[in-house]
């Protein structure tokens, strides 16, 4: 591999330090220290000083995309984005959530990330499967080159080639084990809206009960609100306590989206989300 | 006694419900399992909608709206054909019966139209039988 984690994490630091001490930003959205190395925190670096406290492992998998939407427009920020995050600022670039020009993002090209809780190395099988961010303004390292590239869609073959009723049961005892703590939903960079849908009494949308209705209406609504947009880092199914592989739905989502529309999700900056656009010639045939 | 369907029947204003107007003037005979609701375009439609339907014991659900170019507001049926198209995904992936769910363009001169499509979607629920997996017990 050309480039450490620990050659990251202090190129990270340096890149902050500067980036604060002329005022370019006045946030850096980066990793810091949790309870133990293998769970790495977010962490909004404010002065010169607190660059110090950024650290970057194997571990730090969050979507600091998440973060960015909670601060007033017009906030400069610096954000530290590893591939499917750098799409997550695209799309949210798209629905005109941040500013480009608001925005310094610090490209980590990493491979070799892990998901702290199977220490599984994370890579098509859950995400997107890029190793390389789309979107940066500084690149820290070289790019990553000669990993195999495998389509992110591979792993739902085995899912679309079950018949329906074996698939309503596979989901059902999925989403059965919901507990309603809406992980997926604070770990989503693309899931802003306040109030979300199922916090809503009037119209009351579904039972908020962690039981089976409930869940399949907050769910089912939520890949909804998430087809075209979602894009694919993972952050939802690592985030869920009870390891419901959300991931999968929104994958076969995404790929329906592309193959009917012919768009990748958060690619670039340019686009408009599929489903706030529409083209004359779209054929009935997608009703079909 | 034969299973007789609950079927929702999503109309929009300038159309689709246009057409089943026109489809009673003249006498058309259709099954009556259809409930329609009435909303401006089919692009007013939102998803939960039509997963709130099936929760709450629909066996079927038919959307209906202008033909595409031919919306009153423009664009609303374009915006809505993409969006629907996703909705019939997510409910196949999910393990529903594709067939449950389908959306139709019908004009308001197209009355006729309208009373085959209802005739022919109503056969077909009742060949699939009830609707249960969404369906919340009570």
């Amino acid at each position: 591999m050309a480039i450490s984690f620990k050659q990251i994490e202090d190129k990270l630091k340096t890149e902050a330090k500067g980036l604060l001490e002329t005022g370019k930003v006045s946030l850096v959205l980066a990793y810091g220290k949790g309870y133990d190395e293998k769970h790495p925190m977010p962490y909004v670096a404010r002065r010169p000083s607190d660059a110090d406290n950024i650290v970057f492992n194997e571990f730090c998998t969050h979507n600091m995309a998440r973060y960015m939407v909670r601060y007033p427009a017009g906030t400069k920020m610096a954000v530290a984005v590893k591939a499917a995050d750098s799409r997550a600022v695209i799309q949210l670039i798209q629905e005109e959530k941040v500013k480009r020009e608001d925005l310094v993002l610090l490209g980590i090209p990493a491979y070799g990330m892990k998901n702290p809780k199977t220490g599984e190395t994370i890579d098509s099988k859950t995400t997107c499967g890029l190793y390389n961010p789309v979107l940066y303004d500084v690149l820290l390292g070289e790019e990553v080159h000669g990993q195999p590239v495998v389509s992110p869609y591979d792993v739902l073959a085995q899912y679309e080639a079950m018949d329906k009723e074996a698939r309503f049961a596979f989901w059902k005892k999925e989403l059965d084990k919901c507990i309603r703590c809406y992980a997926c939903r604070k770990a989503c960079p693309m899931c802003y809206c306040d109030p979300c849908f199922i916090d809503q009494n009037k119209p009351k949308w579904g039972e908020k009960s962690p039981e089976s209705a409930g869940n399949l209406m907050y769910h089912l609504t939520r890949f909804h609100h998430l087809a075209g947009r979602c894009i694919d880092c993972g952050e939802c199914s690592r985030a869920c306590p009870v390891n419901i592989p959300l991931y999968l739905f929104h994958k076969k989502v995404a790929k329906d989206c592309e193959d009917m529309f012919g768009q990748a999700a958060g690619m670039s900056v340019e686009d408009k989300p599929v489903l706030v656009n529409f083209r004359v010639d779209d054929s009935d045939k997608i009703l079909e | 006694m034969s299973f007789e369907p609950k079927i929702l029947g999503i109309a929009c204003n300038w159309c689709t419900y246009t057409g089943a107007d026109l489809a009673g003037t003249t006498r058309l005979q259709y099954p009556q399992n259809l409930r329609v609701v009435r909303v401006m375009c089919s692009s007013r439609i939102n998803p939960s909608f039509i997963f709130r339907a099936f929760q709450l014991g629909a066996d079927g659900v038919l959307v209906g709206g202008c033909h595409p170019g031919d919306c009153h507001y423009n664009t609303g049926n374009l915006y809505a054909r993409r969006r629907l198209a996703v909705t019939k995904k997510i409910l196949e992936f999910s393990g529903m019966e594709p067939g449950r769910f389908r959306v139709e363009w019908i004009s308001a001169s197209e009355g006729n139209k309208f009373a085959e499509v209802v005739t022919e979607f109503t056969k077909q629920i009742k060949n699939l039988g009830p609707q249960t997996q969404f369906k919340i017990s009570q």
